[in-house]
C-alpha cells in the first residue's frame, strides 16, 4: 500500500501546515477574511457570521442586507462553537473540508478519466501524476491555503463540484446529480456544469452496460434527480428562513443582479460602476449570457472528453463569474494536473504563470495604495485584476489548445509530434 | 476571447522545421464529423444569442413612452384653452334707499365702472342685496365659501345716507371686506339722472380699491404693465419692486425665527406664545394660499462678521447707529447658523437682534428705523430692551416685549409673500393675493406643460413613465377646473386647484427617471455597445458567415451533382 502511505503523508502534511500557520500567525485567518481577493460578498466568512448572529437570535438572516449565502449554511455553522472565542473548531472544520476536497480530486485522478474516456484516449498516457501528487498540488497551492484559512464558504461549492465529478467518474450517477444540485444550490453558476457532468455519467454507464442505453430515459432520470435535489434543498431552506421570496432575492437575486460592487478579482465590479444606469440591466444580461454561452459551445466541441469540459468551464467561471475570488482560480488550477499529459503541448505556460504571479503579488500592493494609502485610485486595482484575468485566459486558451491538439492527434496519428499551424 | 472558441480551429500539419518552408502542403481534408461538430458549436452560440440575448436586449433597452396629450398641453401653454378672467362680485347694500332708487344706483354705478375699466379680464360686477344686516352678510360670506356654486363675495358696499355732509365720503373697514359709503341725503340718486354724482363717486372708489390689483394681474398675465396706459410709472415701479422682493411662490414656506445676541443675555424668549398670539392668526388667513412650518433658535455670543463696519455712536441721537448701506453686511452669514433651506420649501428667516448693553440702543442711522427687509430672504428686527439696573440685558424676553418685533415680522412676511400694499383692509389684500397667485400658478403650470410637451417631442429617446402621464392628466384636469372656477368668480377654489396643478406639473417635469436620460443622444449608444459587444461579436459573426458560406457551397455542389 505504498500509494496510500504517500497519500496519508500528503494529507497529514497539508493538515499540519495549516495548523502551524494558524498557531504561528493567529491573526492570519482574520486578515485573510478581510481581503477582497479572497472574500467576496457571496462567500465571505464575516458576512456569514452576521447572518449567523441574526439567525441565532431568530431574526431573518437577510434582514441586514449583508448576508447573501445559502440558508443551509446557517444551521451547520450554528452547531460550531462561537468563532470569536474558539476559532480552532471552525478552522479544523475548514481544514477537513479541504482534505475531503483533495480526496475527491485524488479519486478523479485515480479513475484515469482524464486520459482515457469512452470516446477518447490521450496520446501521451504515460505522462501522468498519481492521485497523491494531484492532491498535494491542490493542498499546497497557496491560493487553496489562503481560501481555507479565510474560511471562505466557496469551499463548499468546490466540494459540491468535485464530488459531483468524482462520483460521476466512478459511476455513482445519482450521487453525482445530488452533488451538482448541492453546488448549484450554494452558488447558482455550477448549474451550468450539469450537462458535462451528465455526459460523464452517461459515458460511464454506456461503457459498462452490455446493451445500449436508452438515452432519453437516462437524461430524464438524471435531470429529475438534479431538479429534485435542488427542490429539496430549496424547500429545506424555505423551512429555515420562513420567507421564500426574501431568501431567493437575497441569494440568487444577488448573484444575478450584482448589486454589491465591492472590488474583487473579477471583471464585473468596475464595469458596472462605470455603466450608465439605464444600460445596467442590459449588460447584466450580456455578462450572464456570455458566461453561459460557453457551456453549449464547449460541450459540443469537446464532447469526447467530458471531464475536460468541466475543467475548461471552471476556468471560464474563474474569469467571468460575477463574484470570483482566488478560490475559483484554485479550483481550476487543481484540475490542471489531471492533464499532466497535455503539459508538453502547451505553449504559453511561462507567460501565463508570470502574469498570475505578477498580479497576485502586485494586486494586494495596488489595493493598499488605493484604499489605505490613498495615493492610487480604483484603476490601479482594476488594471491588476485585468492582468489576473488575462493570465487565467491565456492559461485557459492554451489548455484548450493543448486538449484540441491531443484530440486531433488521435484522429491523425501520423502527425504526432509535428509542428502544427492553426488555419 | 476568440482563443477559447474551439470552433474555428482546425489544425494543419507542417513538416519539421528543417524541411524547406516553400513546400506548401494542403491541410488534410476535414472529416464530415468535424464539420458537423463545428456547425453544432456555432449553432450553440447563436442559439444563446438569438433565444436569450435578443429578448433580453429588447426587454432591457426598450423605452416606455406613455401617451401624453401633447396637443392639449401645448394649447394650455399658448393660452388658447383658458384666458384667465377675474369677475369680482361686489354686493351693494342700500339700507336707506328705496328699491327703484337702489336699482338705478346699481345700474348707473355699473355703467360708470365699465366706463372706467380698461382691463377687460378684471371687471367688477355689482349685485344688489336686499337683506341689509351686516351680520347676515358675514354669515352669507362664510356660507358661500363652502358652497361651490356661488361666487366669492369680493366686497360688500354699504351705501348709507348721513346728514350734514358736504360731499360723499367712504370708509373701508380694516378687518372685514366692507366699504361704507356715506352720502348727503340731497345727493340721493334721482331715477331720471343718467349720471348721478354718487354713482360716479362709488365707481371711482371701487376703481381706486382695485387699482393695484389690476396692475399686478396685468403684470402677471403679460409680463409687463405696458398694456395698461393709465398706470402711473410709480405704480408700475412699485409693482415690479414688490415682485423683486417677494419670494417665488411655494406650496410650503419654512419660517425660521432666530434670536441673536452678542452676549449671554437674553438667553430665552417667549417665542411659542408670541408666535401663537401674533402670527398664528395671519398664518391661518394664509392657509388657502400656502402652508407654513416654523422653527426657532436662540444663538448667544453671535458676533458681527469681521468685515462688517461696526456701529458708530451718535452723540446727538444718544444711540449707536448703522449706516444704511452697511445693512447688507449686518448678517454674519459665515458664522450665524442660518440654514438656506430646511425641508422641502424655501426658508424665510426672521432675525431678532438684541445688541449688547454697551451698544444699546442700536438703530439705523438715516431714519432711526429698527428693522429692515432682506429681499427674498427674510427680515431683521433690532430689539433694544430696557436695560436693568446693572446695565445688562434682561435674561428673558416676555411675550409683550416681543410684540413690536412680531408686528414688524408680520408686516415683513406679508411683503415677502408678495401681498399688495393697497388697499388698507387686510382681507382685501389677501383676496387680491389669492387672485394673483391663482393666475400666476395657472400660467406657470400651463407653461410647464408646454415645456414638457416640447421636451418629449424634441427628445424621442427619453422614457415617459406612467406616473408622468397620470401627473399630466391630473394637471390638465385641475387646470381646467381652476379656469372654470375663475370664470365664475370662485377664486379660493381656483387657487386650490391651481396649487394641485402646479405640484403635479412640477412632479411630471422633474421626474427622475426621465431627466436622467435627457442628455443621452443615440450616437452615444454606439460607445456603450461597441467596446464590449464588438470584440465578442466579431468572431461570432465571422464564424457564422463562414458556416453559411460552407452550407451554400455544399448546397450548390449537391445541385450541380444532381444536374
Amino acid at each position: 500500500m505504498a500509494i496510500d502511505q504517500r497519500k496519508v503523508a500528503v494529507f497529514a502534511g497539508a493538515f499540519v501546515l495549516r495548523l502551524v500557520l494558524v498557531f504561528l500567525f493567529p491573526s492570519l485567518p482574520d486578515l485573510l477574511t478581510g481581503r477582497v481577493e479572497v472574500s467576496t460578498p457571496v462567500n465571505s466568512f464575516k458576512r456569514l457570521q452576521e447572518g449567523l448572529f441574526l439567525y441565532t437570535r431568530n431574526v431573518s438572516p437577510y434582514d441586514g442586507g449583508v448576508f447573501h449565502q445559502a440558508p443551509l449554511l446557517l444551521p451547520l455553522f450554528a452547531l460550531l462553537p462561537d468563532v470569536t472565542q474558539y476559532p480552532l473548531p471552525t478552522a479544523l472544520f475548514f481544514f477537513g473540508v479541504d482534505l475531503v476536497n483533495a480526496y475527491a480530486l485524488s479519486t478523479i485522478s485515480d479513475s484515469g478519466q482524464s486520459v482515457k474516456s469512452r470516446l477518447h484516449s490521450a496520446m501521451r498516457k504515460h505522462i501522468r501524476w498519481d492521485g497523491a501528487s494531484v492532491a498535494a498540488w491542490f493542498l499546497f497551492n497557496p491560493f487553496t491555503i489562503a481560501t481555507c484559512l479565510a474560511r471562505s464558504t466557496s469551499v463548499f461549492t468546490t466540494s459540491g463540484i468535485l464530488f459531483a465529478v468524482s462520483n460521476a467518474v466512478e459511476g455513482n450517477s445519482i450521487n453525482a446529480m445530488l452533488a451538482i444540485g448541492f453546488a448549484s444550490y450554494l452558488s447558482l453558476y455550477p448549474a451550468l456544469l450539469f450537462v458535462p457532468v451528465l455526459l460523464l455519467c452517461y459515458d460511464f454507464h454506456a461503457e459498462k452496460s452490455k446493451q445500449s442505453l436508452n438515452t432519453t430515459v437516462f437524461v430524464l432520470q438524471h435531470t429529475a434527480i438534479f431538479l429534485g435535489s435542488l427542490t429539496g434543498l430549496l424547500a429545506i431552506s424555505c423551512l429555515i428562513t420562513g420567507n421564500f421570496w426574501e431568501f431567493m432575492s437575497a441569494t440568487y437575486g444577488f448573484h444575478l443582479l450584482v448589486p454589491d460592487l465591492t472590488p474583487n478579482v473579477g471583471l464585473w465590479w468596475y464595469f458596472f460602476i462605470e455603466m450608465f444606469d439605464s444600460f445596467r440591466a442590459f449588460f447584466l444580461g450580456v455578462f450572464w449570457l456570455h458566461l453561459a454561452s460557453y457551456a453549449g459551445g464547449l460541450t459540443f466541441r469537446l464532447r469526447r472528453q467530458p471531464l475536460f469540459i468541466v475543467s475548461s468551464l471552471l476556468g471560464v467561471f474563474a474569469i467571468f463569474k460575477p463574484y470570483p475570488s482566488i478560490s475559483d482560480a484554485s479550483l481550476y488550477l487543481a484540475l490542471l494536473p489531471l492533464y499532466r499529459h497535455l503539459f508538453p503541448l502547451m505553449r504559453y505556460t511561462f507567460f501565463a504563470i508570470s502574469a498570475l504571479l505578477y498580479s497576485s503579488l502586485l494586486g494586494p500592493a495596488f489595493y493598499h495604495l488605493w484604499i489605505y494609502a490613498g495615493s492610487g485610485n480604483a484603476n490601479f486595482f482594476y488594471a491588476i485584476t485585468l492582468v489576473w484575468s488575462l493570465g487565467l485566459s491565456i492559461l485557459l486558451a492554451d489548455f484548450l489548445f493543448a486538449g484540441l491538439r491531443d484530440e486531433w492527434e488521435q484522429d491523425h496519428p501520423e502527425a504526432q509530434g509535428k509542428e502544427v499551424k492553426q488555419v | 476571447m476568440s482563443a477559447t472558441q474551439g470552433d474555428v480551429k482546425s489544425l494543419q500539419a507542417q513538416d519539421a522545421p528543417d524541411a524547406p518552408k516553400s513546400v506548401k502542403r494542403a491541410p488534410p481534408p476535414e472529416t464530415s464529423q468535424a464539420i458537423y461538430t463545428r456547425f453544432k458549436v456555432i449553432a450553440a452560440f447563436w442559439a444563446v444569442i438569438i433565444f436569450l440575448g435578443f429578448p433580453i436586449w429588447w426587454k432591457t433597452t426598450s423605452i416606455y413612452r406613455a401617451h401624453l396629450p401633447i396637443q392639449d398641453m401645448l394649447e394650455w401653454a399658448n393660452g388658447k384653452t383658458c384666458r384667465p378672467v377675474f369677475p369680482l362680485e361686489i354686493h351693494l347694500m342700500t339700507p336707506t334707499m328705496q328699491l327703484p332708487e337702489s336699482q338705478h344706483l346699481l345700474r348707473t354705478t355699473q355703467h360708470a365702472l365699465d366706463d372706467l375699466n380698461e382691463f377687460a379680464a378684471h371687471h367688477l360686477r355689482l349685485k344688489l342685496v336686499n337683506d341689509s344686516s351686516a351680520l347676515n352678510v358675514e354669515q352669507r360670506e362664510k356660507a358661500s365659501g363652502t358652497d361651490a356654486e356661488e361666487a366669492d363675495i369680493a366686497l360688500t358696499v354699504r351705501v348709507l345716507s348721513q346728514d350734514d355732509l358736504p360731499a360723499p365720503r367712504s370708509y373701508l373697514h380694516a378687518e372685514t371686506t366692507q366699504l361704507d359709503i356715506f352720502y348727503p341725503p340731497n345727493q340721493a340718486p334721482i331715477p331720471s339722472s343718467s349720471n348721478p354724482p354718487l354713482s360716479v363717486f362709488i365707481a371711482q372708489e371701487l376703481q381706486q380699491l382695485y387699482w393695484e390689483e389690476k396692475a399686478t394681474i396685468a403684470h402677471v398675465l403679460s409680463g409687463e404693465t405696458g398694456n395698461l396706459d393709465s398706470i402711473s410709472p410709480q405704480l408700475a415701479e412699485s409693482i415690479s419692486r414688490r415682485f423683486r422682493r417677494s419670494m417665488k411662490y411655494a406650496d410650503t414656506y419654512h419660517l425660521s425665527f432666530s434670536l441673536f445676541t452678542p452676549g449671554s443675555a437674553p438667553s430665552s424668549w417667549d417665542i411659542e406664545a408670541a408666535v401663537q398670539e401674533y402670527l398664528a392668526p395671519l398664518l391661518n388667513e394664509f392657509a388657502s394660499i400656502s402652508n407654513f412650518t416654523i422653527d426657532t433658535q436662540v444663538q448667544l455670543y453671535a458676533s458681527f462678521s469681521p468685515m462688517a463696519p461696526s456701529p458708530v455712536f451718535e452723540e446727538t441721537e444718544a444711540a449707536w447707529t448703522l449706516q444704511k448701506e452697511d445693512l447688507s453686511a449686518f448678517i454674519n452669514a459665515a458664522e450665524w447658523p442660518l440654514n438656506p433651506s430646511i425641508g422641502s420649501g424655501p426658508t424665510l428667516n426672521f432675525i431678532l437682534y438684541v445688541p449688547s448693553p454697551s451698544q444699546s440702543p442700536l438703530v439705523v442711522k438715516e431714519n432711526h428705523a429698527s428693522s429692515w427687509i432682506v429681499p427674498q430672504w427674510g427680515g431683521v428686527f433690532l430689539l433694544n430692551p430696557p436695560l436693568s439696573s446693572d446695565s445688562t440685558n434682561p435674561s428673558h424676553l416676555s411675550k409683550d416685549s416681543l410684540r413690536p418685533a412680531f408686528m414688524t415680522f408680520s408686516h415683513q412676511l406679508l411683503t415677502l409673500l408678495g401681498t399688495p400694499t393697497t388697499p388698507s383692509s387686510l382681507p382685501l389684500r389677501l383676496q387680491a393675493l389669492v387672485r394673483v397667485r391663482a393666475a400666476s400658478l395657472l400660467l406657470s403650470a400651463s407653461s410647464t406643460m408646454g415645456s414638457l410637451a416640447r421636451l418629449t417631442e424634441s427628445l424621442p429617446s427619453i422614457p415617459i413613465p406612467a406616473t408622468v402621464a397620470s401627473s399630466v392628466s391630473d394637471t390638465l384636469s385641475h387646470l381646467s377646473a381652476a379656469c372654470t372656477h375663475m370664470k365664475h368668480g370662485r377664486f379660493s377654489a381656483a387657487l386650490a386647484n391651481a396649487r394641485i396643478a402646479e405640484i403635479e406639473a412640477e412632479r411630471s417635469f422633474f421626474e427622475k427617471s426621465m431627466v436622467g436620460q435627457v442628455y443621452f443622444p443615440d450616437e452615444h449608444k454606439i460607445a456603450v455597445y461597441l467596446p464590449l459587444l464588438g470584440p465578442i461579436g466579431v468572431p461570432l459573426i465571422v464564424g457564422l458567415m463562414k458556416e453559411l458560406k460552407r452550407i451554400v457551397a455544399t448546397l450548390k455542389a449537391r445541385r450541380a451533382n444532381a444536374a
